[in-house]
């Protein structure tokens, strides 16, 4: 975008002239771009909006209005039927999430670049663990599991874990290089093995990040198993899934209030739990 | 915590002096106590989830011997297909949209659920942090389900759907980032009688600039990891493709369009990052 700064002539002061050139050329720069940005949004919105719609099938906007109101309205008798699935749910996301920690482990100590074993191995293959499983989506790893274990919790379990370790492995990662060395040191000067080193000199420093950290994924966790059952793996995507398919819109909208309820229950919990570790 | 600097009451000659340990009875047991109820707790899932722990150790010789057969050797001209290049172009296009509409919805969203800047701490604080919790709160799927039961199937719900998904993750965002403003610009146009808008143009924006940027450009990022799968209940795009061929058991093309997507995730977090970095050196 714009390149006045990035190349600082380090003697010569620039003139007022200078300045207004690279002013001038700065705003053609960013005219530009955002026209780019403009003509990107009416080409999307043509394709995608205007074109791929079938404005027929939608009709006014009293008949869409009249397709969301289904959806407006409790239905309390499912309730009783909820709560099996919502443990369950809260389950598979607490094991997911301890699963997920478990692996990150090994992905956390190689993609730190200050106690990577042998970095021109360890470490890229650390950041392709961490990439690889923060790019593909929750359902597809479910999808992926599902035809390996079978249908149930152990597929959602196994999903969410593998899912979980990008996230927590890049930021402790992060913590750990960001370590004060100074401890590290000392008890290595002092005759300390590495496996004390991890554990009395980089542990200590980060482990309220990391707590954190994890506090956090289990939070997100939550949400995320709330759809697995959605492609067979539990919880309470499958009586959403089930609702759904019986054109019960009303139990729909139960399921999303105690999806909701449960959310917000682990966002608090989270809040509180993450204020005390740090 | 602190238990281990108090002076230690000198010990009467004759009793044997105690091993040192870093807590005292009581707090000693606290560690141990939590890995206990983690355990208790891990067994007490584990059954009532009723996990088959042994398909557990056999996943990993199944998971082996079916990718080795049947989506080995992934279907790569399938990718190449002008016909599915459109769809990943339709993906793109979609997830710039919904983050687009996302991010706008979620500035005055961001203004509103900040604690210092809105209008009313009262009134509109709640209403603004309630709606942006409900919009992350519900997974992206949901919301793609729902838009198509809605208005059919398309892009347009895809669309829809990634835009309160965006919303709900950017407007969190901007007002966390809007709480962490210098307050002392915005009190000083204050005490000259500048009104909200005013405030919020000249004393907010110049400080959350260029955070806004990188949240937009992650923002973006994120929309389109989700893009790629919300066709999977008929929104629209890549996922779409990827339902038809696991319904019709084409594993080699479910492959291929698996690959395609980790590739495309790929490069969309390198210009992300790439991005970001750029907008952080220009501040």
């Amino acid at each position: 975008m714009g390149d006045t700064l990035a190349s600082p002539a380090p003697a010569v002061k620039p003139t007022v002239d200078d300045v207004i050139r690279s002013r001038r050329q700065n705003r053609y720069a960013k005219g530009a771009f955002f026209a780019l940005l403009l003509i990107m949004v009416v080409w999307s919105i043509k394709v995608t909006v205007i074109e791929d719609t079938d404005w027929a099938r939608i009709g006014s906007l009293g008949k869409v209005i009249e397709a969301a109101n289904r959806f407006i309205g409790i239905d309390f008798s499912l309730f009783p039927s909820l709560i099996g699935p919502t443990i369950e749910t809260l389950m598979i996301a607490c094991l997911g999430t301890l699963l997920g920690v478990f692996l990150c482990i090994p992905a956390a100590w190689f993609g730190a670049h200050n106690i990577t074993p042998y970095k021109p191995v360890t470490y890229p293959l650390a950041r392709l663990m961490m990439t690889l499983s923060r790019s593909i989506h929750e359902i597809v790893w479910a999808l992926f599991f599902v035809a390996a274990v079978g249908l149930g919790a152990l597929a959602g379990v196994l999903a969410l874990a593998v899912r979980s370790i990008g996230f927590i492995a890049k930021m402790s990662a992060e913590a750990i290089e960001d370590i004060d060395p100074g401890p590290v040191e000392a008890i290595r000067a002092t005759g300390g093995s590495d496996f004390q080193v991890v554990i009395y000199g980089i542990l200590p420093q980060v482990l309220p990040q990391v707590l954190s950290v994890i506090v956090f994924e289990w939070e997100i966790n939550i949400r995320r198993s709330a759809i697995l059952g959605l492609v067979g793996a539990g919880g309470l995507g499958l009586v959403f899934f089930r609702q759904m398919n019986t054109f019960n819109y009303h139990g729909v909208t139960s399921v999303i209030v105690a999806i909701l309820m449960l959310i917000l229950l682990g966002e608090v919990f989270s809040y509180f739990a993450r204020k005390t570790v740090i | 915590m602190n238990r281990d600097m108090e002076p230690r009451p000198a010990t009467p000659s004759g009793t044997p002096q105690r091993e040192w340990s870093r807590f005292k009875f009581p707090d000693s047991l606290i560690g141990y106590g939590i890995w206990l109820s983690i355990l208790v707790f891990l067994a007490y899932t584990v059954e009532y989830l009723d996990i088959p722990l042994d398909r557990l150790l056999g996943m990993f010789g199944r998971l082996g011997t079916t990718l080795a057969d049947r989506y080995y050797p992934p279907d790569i001209n399938y990718i190449m297909d002008a016909d599915y290049l459109e769809y990943v172009i339709e993906t793109i296009q979609m997830a710039y949209l919904g983050a687009l509409f996302g991010l706008l919805a979620s500035i005055p969203l961001g203004w509103f659920g900040s604690y210092n800047m809105t209008p009313s701490r009262l009134f509109v604080y709640p209403i603004a942090r309630f709606i942006s919790m409900g919009c992350r709160a519900v997974h992206e799927m949901i919301w793609a389900i729902l838009f198509v039961t809605i208005i059919g199937f398309g892009m347009l719900p895809g669309v829809l759907a990634l835009m309160f998904f965006s919303t709900g993750f950017a407007a969190k965002l901007f007002a966390e980032e809007i709480e962490a403003i210098d307050m002392g610009q915005v009190d000083a146009m204050r005490a000259s009688g500048a009104n909200l808008f005013q405030i919020m143009i000249f004393g907010v924006f110049p400080q959350v600039r260029v955070a806004f940027t990188g949240i937009a450009i992650y923002t973006w990022d994120v929309a389109f990891r989700a893009a790629t799968v919300v066709g999977f209940f008929g929104a629209g795009g890549m996922g779409w493709y990827l339902k038809r061929n696991i319904l019709q058991i084409e594993t080699e093309r479910v492959a291929a369009i698996l690959l395609s997507i980790i590739f495309l995730v790929l490069i969309s977090e390198v210009i992300s990052a790439w991005a970001r970095a750029r907008v952080m050196t220009m501040k």
